[in-house]
């Protein structure tokens, strides 16, 4: 077996190891001297040290040198495990976007007070080992490694979800999380056994080629059906979407930005590799798909209307988006992959941004109502451009990336024959709009009650705000290379089938 | 068709001068409002002398498509950056930087929020030139969102009467509009199966099917018709008109309207011949109530914005009714009518924008006499409103004289009621006059100062455009026939 070509799962999990490691040396707020360290010699000495105080610098040198690492073996093909493991240009490029996402949610976990300081190792062992697990989702090429690496990545969430310091607020979002969760994993298991005993096999490769024949059996679909559903609970499709809003409101801001980033482009990734490789053909299964998408984003975009707390309204927001991914998928062609995989890059860049805005203006971690976006624009210009260029490209109005996602769905979609979806789809991008403008409304009409005074935003947030203001526009401008990157990778999943 | 590439990308340097006029007034320090009204006069100064050197450098011999730019954008889907100017688009390009520029100038006076004002106003301004000069359907949607979403802010912030309430009203219909287009141009770049968004390479004949012309060109002329302001999807627009700024009103319903009316000709009508010559009835229909119903709504309102709103409705309504008789010279008289309206509203707004500024209020009731206190404001406004009487010797009197002579040779039904309906805009423009500007004035406004020379000066621009063309209308007609003529004999009959 040539483990090179694991390269970034192998350095995610020696990253995770560091900290749980971590966990047993220091408890984060004052260097102790523990038995650990005394027999443990000068290795755990510089642990010690380089974790006390500055895990959060750590994380960040890590999550830097993953998406060096993960970019350099974009390149890398082949197998793992008894085949059960692919690593191919599709799953690399995820892998990309996935460490991409972890980077950039550490970069806003600097400030973190709502997660009790003493936790801070065990918060990033947790998110280091939830993208391990999201690594793993994207390269899992068999049904068992498929469903070891979607539970791993879910527990870690589970729990990344109840560590917020508000006890009440974080356990009810996190058992809210795990039992859907869980109910989730057992529909999926559940269709996992019914598509082994129709296939005869747990090998997705080996699917592509029994499927076709016998796809429109009531067996195969309803097996295919139930094991997308599990995905669907990370995507937060409807029906399992109900759980996500309370999700986003009891997690800390920082989890929840990371559950609206990394882990949808993982739950998109998955999803994708399942139906190209078993879902070819099946009309039944395209027209349930078509039927869960329209609801998704109609249900996602009414609902956020009504939301007065930001980041149940960006919950919302995401449920309509995964309608929209979901549109993409359904095409089953090479078109409609890419256009699904660029719409996972454009959601990471612009889901980040906006929730970068409520992480700065939410300082000490509580929730974010609208309301309190009054004056921003005053109070930091910059955070309001980048809120409101993220609310636009969420609406998909061009020339953002938002916008050339959303076309490249569209095109693909058309190209198959569902005009009448698309235009479904557009007329919930107008409905969409309504509320992101109430949003924006709020940053840039509205006064404070009382003067509020500037927000001292350090310069690295700065930077940050800007450059993904940046990046957002310019890709939705030229999104050429990046277009041609999602093809790429669309046509190794297509090719690999 | 004749296809010059050309030797300066004159097209591109507009697009430029508007984005780098805006990050230039981003950049400068809040405080010093004076330098950015001064940056934006100079950049939209420049706009307005390309945008002039382009209308004159245009070889009317040849015709055809001018100062072409071509470079593939993205190829695998077709798309490239393609900019060209032809017989339609010379005049908008013009009005707009026309409109650009005077709107700048109108907004002087402005002290609240500067820098943000001007820099929306230059983005939206891109798009508007973006979306004349594009030839690519691609980057025609782009252009039209790029001109939409700061219009959400600049009348949400700035503007006066239920802004919140207009603003929202406003984008989200123009967006329900592009909701409609962006699927159309899809379906006609699959349709086609070229694999292009290129303008040229989609209008070749025989290319789509009659029932496929039919469905998108309904589609196509919903979606920009909204922005055309074609009743009875216009309820956005007095409404927007109203709750604008000065300079934005100007824009509003100077240019961006005319986008909505130039969709319909650029992409819905030359792209979907046979479904424009299926549709023209129910066109002319739309169009003809649009008339009748804005002049008699227009009658009844009190607020002087709104008259204007409403005489716009009224008034595309001509543009619309010159499109839909499928003959040459109602597309003449079309596109000749989109421009004199919208010097003509430009006009319109910038001295009720005066005048408002001054009294601080926009009802007519409360005004009255004001032509004692600033004669030259007010001739401002009697000149704009004589010019959409359809006085001779003013622009508009051309387009609306070739629109109905087309529109009566084609439907003379319609024809009739439509110039009836010129009736009643004349007898409520003549009311607002009358009632303004004459009568007893209101002793609260004697002291007021009238316009000084040089806020005049774009009033003055605007005022001698409408009386050149007045007198020497073959300037714009000569320019759109190089289009209109090879278009319509193009045509499959």
């Amino acid at each position: 077996m040539n483990w090179i070509i694991a390269g970034p799962e192998i350095f995610y999990f020696a990253a995770g190891l560091f900290f749980l490691l971590a966990t047993f040396i220091g408890d984060g707020s004052r260097p102790r001297k523990t038995p650990a360290s005394r027999v443990g010699g000068w290795a755990v000495e510089i642990l010690a040290a380089a974790t006390c105080r500055r895990e959060h610098l750590t994380a960040l040198f890590l999550a830097s040198v993953g998406i060096l690492v993960c970019l350099v073996s974009v390149g890398s093909e082949g197998h793992l495990f008894i085949r059960a493991y692919r690593v191919d240009v599709f799953s690399q490029v995820f892998k990309t976007l996935i460490s991409l996402g972890l980077f950039l949610i550490i970069c806003i976990c600097g400030g973190i007070t709502d997660i009790s300081e003493r936790r801070h190792h065990e918060f990033y062992f947790l998110l280091f080992t939830c993208t391990l697990a999201l690594m793993l989702l994207v390269s899992a090429d068999h049904l068992l490694s498929i469903y070891i690496s979607l539970e791993v990545s879910s527990y870690s969430l589970y729990i990344l979800v109840a560590l917020r310091k508000n006890q009440s607020f974080g356990l009810e979002a996190g058992i809210k999380y795990f039992l859907v969760g869980t109910f989730a994993s057992a529909v999926m298991l559940f269709g996992m056994a019914l598509l082994y005993s129709t296939s005869g096999t747990t090998y997705l490769t080996d699917m592509a080629r029994v499927l076709p024949g016998i796809i429109n059996r009531p067996g195969v679909v309803i097996g295919l059906l139930f094991t997308l559903g599990g995905f669907f609970f990370k995507l937060a499709v409807f029906p399992f979407h109900f759980l996500a809003p309370a999700t986003y409101q009891g997690a800390a801001n920082q989890v929840a930005a990371y559950i609206a980033t990394a882990s949808k482009v993982a739950a998109i990734a998955v999803i994708l590799r399942v139906m190209a490789f078993a879902g070819q053909g099946s009309v039944y299964l395209v027209h349930i798909l078509v039927v869960l998408s329209v609801v998704s984003m109609t249900m996602g975009n009414l609902a956020a209307i009504v939301q007065k707390d930001l980041k149940r309204l960006l919950a919302f927001s995401t449920i309509a988006h995964s309608g929209y991914v979901l549109l993409g998928i359904l095409v089953l062609s090479p078109a409609g992959y890419s256009g699904a995989i660029f719409y996972a890059l454009a959601l990471l860049l612009m889901k980040f941004t906006a929730f970068m805005v409520i992480v700065e203006l939410a300082s000490d971690g509580r929730n974010l109502q609208i309301e309190e976006l009054a004056g921003l624009h005053r109070r930091s210009p910059i955070l309001a451009l980048a809120l409101m260029v993220s609310l636009f490209s969420l609406a998909g109005i061009p020339p953002t990336i938002g916008f050339a996602g959303k076309f490249l769905v569209f095109v693909a979609a058309i190209e198959k024959g569902y005009i009448a979806l698309v235009i479904i789809a557009m007329i919930n991008v107008v409905v969409s709009l309504y509320y992101y403008l109430l949003v924006i409304k709020a940053a840039y009409l509205l006064e404070p009650a009382e003067p509020l005074p500037p927000l001292g935003v350090s310069f690295p947030k700065k930077l940050l705000a800007g450059a993904s203001t940046v990046v957002i526009v310019s890709a939705g401008f030229y999104p050429y290379w990046l277009v041609q990157l999602a093809q790429t990778a669309a046509r190794a999943l297509v090719w690999s089938r | 068709m004749h296809i010059a590439p050309a030797k300066f990308p004159c097209l591109s340097a507009i697009l430029l001068c508007c984005v780098v006029g805006m990050l230039t007034i981003m950049l400068i320090p809040q405080e010093r409002k004076r330098l950015m009204k001064q940056v934006s006069a100079f950049f939209s100064g420049i706009t307005l002398l390309l945008a002039l050197y382009v209308f004159f450098a245009y070889d009317k011999g040849l015709g055809g498509l001018q100062f072409v730019e071509n470079v593939q954008w993205i190829p695998s889907l077709g798309i490239s950056y393609f900019n060209a100017v032809d017989g339609f688009s010379l005049p908008n390009l013009l009005l707009t930087g026309i409109v650009f520029f005077t709107g700048v100038l109108t907004m002087w006076e402005l002290e609240t929020r500067v820098k943000e004002y001007f820099a929306l106003y230059f983005l939206l301004v891109t798009g508007v030139f973006g979306l004349f000069m594009s030839m690519d359907l691609f980057f025609i949607f782009v252009w039209y969102d790029v001109s939409l979403f700061p219009m959400y802010l600049l009348i949400a912030v700035w503007g006066t009467t239920r802004k919140e309430y207009g603003a929202m009203k406003l984008t989200l219909y123009l967006l329900a509009g592009s909701a409609l287009i962006l699927p159309a141009i899809i379906f006609l770049w699959a349709k086609s199966g070229l694999n292009t968004f290129s303008f040229v390479l989609l209008t070749q004949p025989g290319l789509f099917s009659p029932e496929a012309q039919k469905f998108t060109f309904l589609l196509l002329f919903l979606g920009f018709g909204i922005l055309a302001g074609v009743w009875p999807f216009h309820t956005w627009s007095p409404v927007g008109h109203v709750a604008a700024p000065t300079g934005v009103s100007m824009v509003h319903a100077g240019v961006l309207m005319k986008i909505g009316a130039f969709g319909v000709l650029r992409v819905a009508i030359m792209l979907c011949p046979l479904g424009w010559v299926y549709w023209a009835k129910l066109m002319a229909v739309l169009a003809a109530t649009g008339i009748i119903y804005g002049a008699l709504v227009g009658l009844r309102q009190t607020d002087l914005k709104y008259v204007i709103g409403y005489s716009s409705v009224s008034h595309m309504g001509v543009v619309g009714l010159g499109l839909s008789t499928v003959t040459a010279e109602g597309l003449n008289g079309a596109v000749f009518q989109m421009f004199a309206h919208g010097v003509m509203t430009a006009l319109l707004f910038s001295s009720v924008g005066y005048i408002y500024d001054r009294t601080h209020t926009k009802l007519i009731p409360e005004l009255g006499g004001l032509y004692r206190i600033m004669p030259v404001a007010s001739t401002f406004f009697i000149i704009a409103a004589f010019a959409g009487m359809g006085v001779p010797g003013l622009a508009n009197f051309w387009g609306e004289l070739v629109v109905f002579v087309a529109a009566l040779r084609t439907y003379p039904a319609l024809g009739v009621i439509a110039v009836l309906a010129l009736v009643v805009t004349a007898l409520f423009m003549l009311r607002v006059v009358q009632r303004t500007f004459y009568g007893p004035g209101n002793e609260r406004y004697a002291l007021l100062p009238d316009v000084s020379l040089s806020l005049g000066i774009p009033r003055i621009i605007l005022a001698a455009v409408l009386l050149i063309l007045g007198f020497y209308p073959s300037f714009l007609f000569d320019v759109i026939q190089t289009a209109s003529v090879p278009f319509m004999s193009g045509l499959p009959r």
